[in-house]
């Protein structure tokens, strides 16, 4: 990471966001700002120009920010967010699956070279996929190789195990889960105005704490979230046991690769997700 | 707040149900019936005060909380909306239906500050429901309280609870007055026709030597209040009943707080001054 | 009287002979209390575990009675409460058992699940050499190294620990360990905590007639409504209870719920009194720093951090007690 060079877009990027607030382009900016620890960042609500001062821009901006504009679906002016790469996904994943207008927000890029956060080894997409203003230059994106490399290497390993280990391994992963939800809550594919577990009913989601009613839980919001999925990570940056959440979609993942072909969720905000999508070429043969 | 009854005839676990049985249901309304119910052995499963809770539940489907309209010498009485997944099950028993029981919970109306007064009792919908205890009550101790008016409203005449009540037995009681109203009246409805607040404010009660006790929709309790207030009655003499969503009754599982008062435990009844000192979250 | 850390296995042994015996452990990655084996490690290099202890004496999910349906309904009350001994607590944790306490125990009615569970449960603390930088214990009149509920009080010296019973429970443990015993041992100084939070009996009267603030709108807009602060804390005790049936039988069960679901207090009818994060997040700190302290004249935060360590929005408790500090009451 250039220090200079990110220091002064955080420079650019509170001149930006006061011009913005100034003028009355926005209502208010999502981005990142410090907490007391001086490796954690908090998400930001900046209203008054005053504020923009307060934005930071440093490896530690780690929060996805997108899905907050689902609290203020009909604003009175357009939401500035702050957008990496990943964000910029998620507001593509949330535009098309209908949960906001893309006219409601004004994307401010955030060009990233990565967080203190592993998912950013691999990433594909370090400079936003859709922005209204970008903030400084571009960064370089990792090369193919590095990121298709990188993308399913954990999957490949994953693979190699036997059907009764990869049991096994989620079983003794679920015993961890608390259930707090936090996967499902971070994510932005996960935009259910009512979750299936929260469902005033008895009888989809058991309440009760156990291996199995969690592996109901992971096994239907993985498939859930499915093609849907952005990659950017935060399920499992949440979860505040740890679980390697993101082997799950990512599995998927690549068995859609596979079986379509070259697929990332996110990046074209018209395309459908690959599984909403029918093709005459699409292979069949399960049919 | 007022002093909490403890009796329980359940096990000394108090989250445990006691099994008891329905042995009477009485259609009030389409979406409304009330349930007749007595120990396996016929008897009363407890002596609630009025305005006070009981645990009701069918094990397989869920638990809720209801008030408790009405006891005998060997039953207690429930009416109970079709509201949801249980109450749809409620809806669907016959008598002889084992269900689970657990309670008395809660305060109770302030039957003693009533004593001597003059009483108004407002009721919209279902929430006429935890209002008729303390009717029957106080008809029970005639001579212990001055007139009673009785304000019922609900959305259409169909939708009018305990209509035996309403129109038989409780114009009958000396010194009582019945005012009912309905939102929408039909070909045959010769009552009034408008909604609690306006008309409470038409039949224009003086506040001198008269407690209210108010009873119904949230949005309802606000308006009714706001006449109320117009009309000169002070906070201390209304006297409301709330609801919250419940799961122990017991004040341990924490939903039902609004501030630091539990309503299973410390409610649901209080009165608008109490509630004044509550915060407006309910 | 103190014991020689080369002895801590045969003192956990001989309790172990006749309780089940929790020790702070790391479980498939995650650090938490475990029941000990006889010879897994015992891991007592974290200042606090990730998850509370709180599962001992309130588990996440825990059976309440069994049921049959059909012509006549059978209920079976389920108890089970095993001698256990939780060791290695800190006085934080100490402290949050305290807060179960009362509202288990107190206030008109007694839960008979936990009553039973706690009377049988003796508490060995052991007292903090270090801090985390999210603890905040002393800020909320706590000491890292005493923890007055505890049945046994012990401190790290480095090759001893330091041993005192404040109970009778506790004074059975030091019979019991009577020939690992050795007379003598200087209880160590507490370290400080390095994270001092503003916290104080007025702020929990200020926050009182804090409850229609500004302030609830601004520090609600990060949280993403999940149960991690919830659940990792050691003092949030709200339950919910459901059942888990099979045909016409089945076993009613309480479980920890939080006040950060949306649909916690929502009403059959679907009305909701605390519809969206301001009410719920309000809810939240309201209940830790002032409601509780209103119903049962203690704080309901002990300071463990864990809720600032976890948070996925990285939302703060110690940077809000501080921001209510420093509101100018005019506002309120």
């Amino acid at each position: 990471m250039n220090d200079t060079l990110e220091i002064k877009r955080e420079a650019q990027l509170r001149e930006t966001a006061r011009r913005l607030l100034e003028d009355g382009t926005v209502g208010y900016i999502i981005g990142w700002g410090t907490t007391r620890f001086e490796d954690k960042t908090a998400p930001l609500f900046a209203a008054k120009p005053e504020e923009a001062d307060r934005l930071v821009w440093n490896e530690y901006c780690i929060n996805s920010l997108a899905k907050y504009s689902l609290d203020d679906k009909y604003p009175e002016k357009k939401i500035g967010i702050c957008v990496r790469g990943c964000d910029s996904r998620a507001v593509n994943r949330l535009v098309n699956d209908k949960q906001i207008e893309r006219e409601n927000l004004f994307l401010i890029g955030m060009p990233c070279s990565g967080k203190e956060n592993s998912v950013c080894e691999g990433c594909s997409h370090k400079n936003p996929v859709v922005y209204d203003i970008l903030i400084g230059e571009p960064v370089e994106e990792n090369t193919e190789e590095k990121a298709s490399a990188e993308r399913f290497r954990e999957i490949e390993e994953f693979e190699k195990m036997s059907p009764d280990e990869r049991y096994e391994f989620w079983a003794k992963q679920y015993d961890k889960c608390i259930r707090c939800y936090a996967c499902r809550n971070i994510c932005p594919a996960c935009s259910c105005k009512e979750c299936y577990a929260d469902q005033y009913m008895v009888g989809w989601q058991g309440k009760q704490n156990n291996r199995a009613e969690s592996q109901v839980y992971g096994l239907t919001r993985a498939y859930h979230v499915g093609d849907r999925c952005i990659e950017c990570g935060e399920c499992e940056r949440v979860c505040p046991m740890g679980l390697p959440i993101m082997r799950q979609t990512k599995k998927m993942l690549k068995d859609i690769n596979d079986l379509f072909g070259n697929y990332e969720c996110g990046v074209e905000s018209e395309r459908a997700p690959v599984l909403g999508e029918y093709d005459l070429t699409d292979r069949d043969e399960f049919m | 707040m007022h002093s909490i009854n403890h009796e329980c005839t359940c096990s000394s676990n108090p989250l445990i149900p006691h099994v008891c049985q329905v042995t009477a249901i009485k259609q009030e309304t389409p979406d409304v019936q009330t349930y007749r119910i007595q120990t396996l052995d016929g008897q009363k499963p407890f002596s609630p005060m009025p305005g006070q809770l009981a645990m009701i539940s069918l094990p397989d489907v869920g638990e809720a909380m209801f008030s408790i309209t009405a006891q005998g010498e060997d039953y207690i009485e429930s009416a109970i909306k079709n509201a949801g997944q249980l109450t749809q099950a409620f809806h669907e028993m016959t008598p002889g239906q084992q269900i689970g029981v657990r309670g008395p919970y809660g305060n109770h109306f302030p039957v003693d500050d009533l004593k001597g007064k003059d009483l108004l009792f407002i009721g919209g919908g279902i929430g006429l429901a935890p209002v008729r205890s303390l009717i029957r009550y106080c008809f029970a101790n005639r001579e212990d309280f001055g007139h009673i008016d009785i304000l019922y409203g609900a959305r259409s005449p169909e939708d009018l609870v305990f209509k035996e009540d309403l129109s038989l037995n409780w114009p009958k009681e000396k010194d009582t007055t019945l005012h009912v109203t309905v939102d929408r009246g039909n070909e045959t409805w010769e009552g009034n026709v408008g909604f609690v607040p306006a008309y409470l404010e038409e039949l224009a009660f003086s506040p001198v030597g008269r407690k209210v006790i108010l009873c119904g929709p949230p949005i309802m309790i606000k308006f009714a209040s706001q006449s109320l207030m117009k009309m000169g009655f002070a906070k201390e003499d209304v006297i409301t009943t709330l609801e919250m969503r419940m799961k122990c009754g017991i004040g341990k599982c924490g939903r039902c707080n609004i501030g630091s008062k539990y309503v299973c435990l410390d409610g649901p009844v209080f009165t608008l001054a109490e509630l004044d000192e509550l915060p407006d979250e309910n | 009287m103190q014991l020689d850390k080369s002895d801590l296995q045969e003192a956990l042994r001989i309790l172990s002979a006749e309780a089940g015996v929790f020790v702070p452990s790391v479980v498939e990655g995650v650090s938490r209390f475990a029941l000990w084996d006889g010879e897994s490690s015992i891991d007592l290099s974290r200042v606090n575990t990730e998850l509370p202890p709180k599962d001992i004496l309130f588990p996440q999910t825990e059976k309440m009675y069994s049921y049959k349906m059909g012509k006549n309904i059978e209920i079976k009350e389920i108890i089970d409460n095993p001698k256990q001994v939780v060791f290695g607590i800190r006085p934080c944790d100490v402290k949050s058992i305290g807060c179960m306490d009362k509202v288990f125990l107190e206030k008109t009615y007694v839960d008979s699940f936990y009553a039973g569970k706690r009377e049988n449960l003796t508490v060995i603390s052991v007292g903090c050499t270090q801090t985390d930088r999210t603890c905040f214990c002393d800020s909320m009149g706590l000491s890292p190294s005493d923890a007055p509920g505890a049945d046994v009080m012990m401190n790290d010296t480095g090759d001893t620990f330091v041993v005192e019973a404040y109970t009778d429970k506790g004074k059975q443990v030091m019979e019991a360990w009577k020939p690992l015993l050795k007379k003598g041992g200087k209880k160590p100084a507490a370290p400080e905590c390095t994270l001092k939070v503003k916290m104080s009996p007025e702020i929990s009267v200020k926050l009182s007639k804090m409850f229609e603030h500004p302030i609830w709108e601004e520090v609600s807009r990060p949280c993403i409504g999940c149960a991690t602060c919830t659940y990792v804390c050691p003092t949030c005790y709200c339950f919910d209870m459901n059942s888990d049936n099979h045909s016409s039988e089945g076993t009613k069960f309480r479980c920890w719920d939080s006040c950060m679901f949306s649909d916690y207090s929502r009403m059959a009818g679907g009305h909701n009194p605390r519809p969206g994060k301001k009410e719920r997040v309000r809810n939240r700190y309201m209940h830790k720093l002032s409601y509780f302290n209103e119903r049962y004249e203690t704080s309901l935060c002990a300071g463990c951090g864990r809720c600032a360590d976890k948070c996925p929005a990285h939302m703060d408790i110690t940077a809000f007690i501080d921001r209510v500090a420093e509101e100018e009451m005019e506002n309120a």
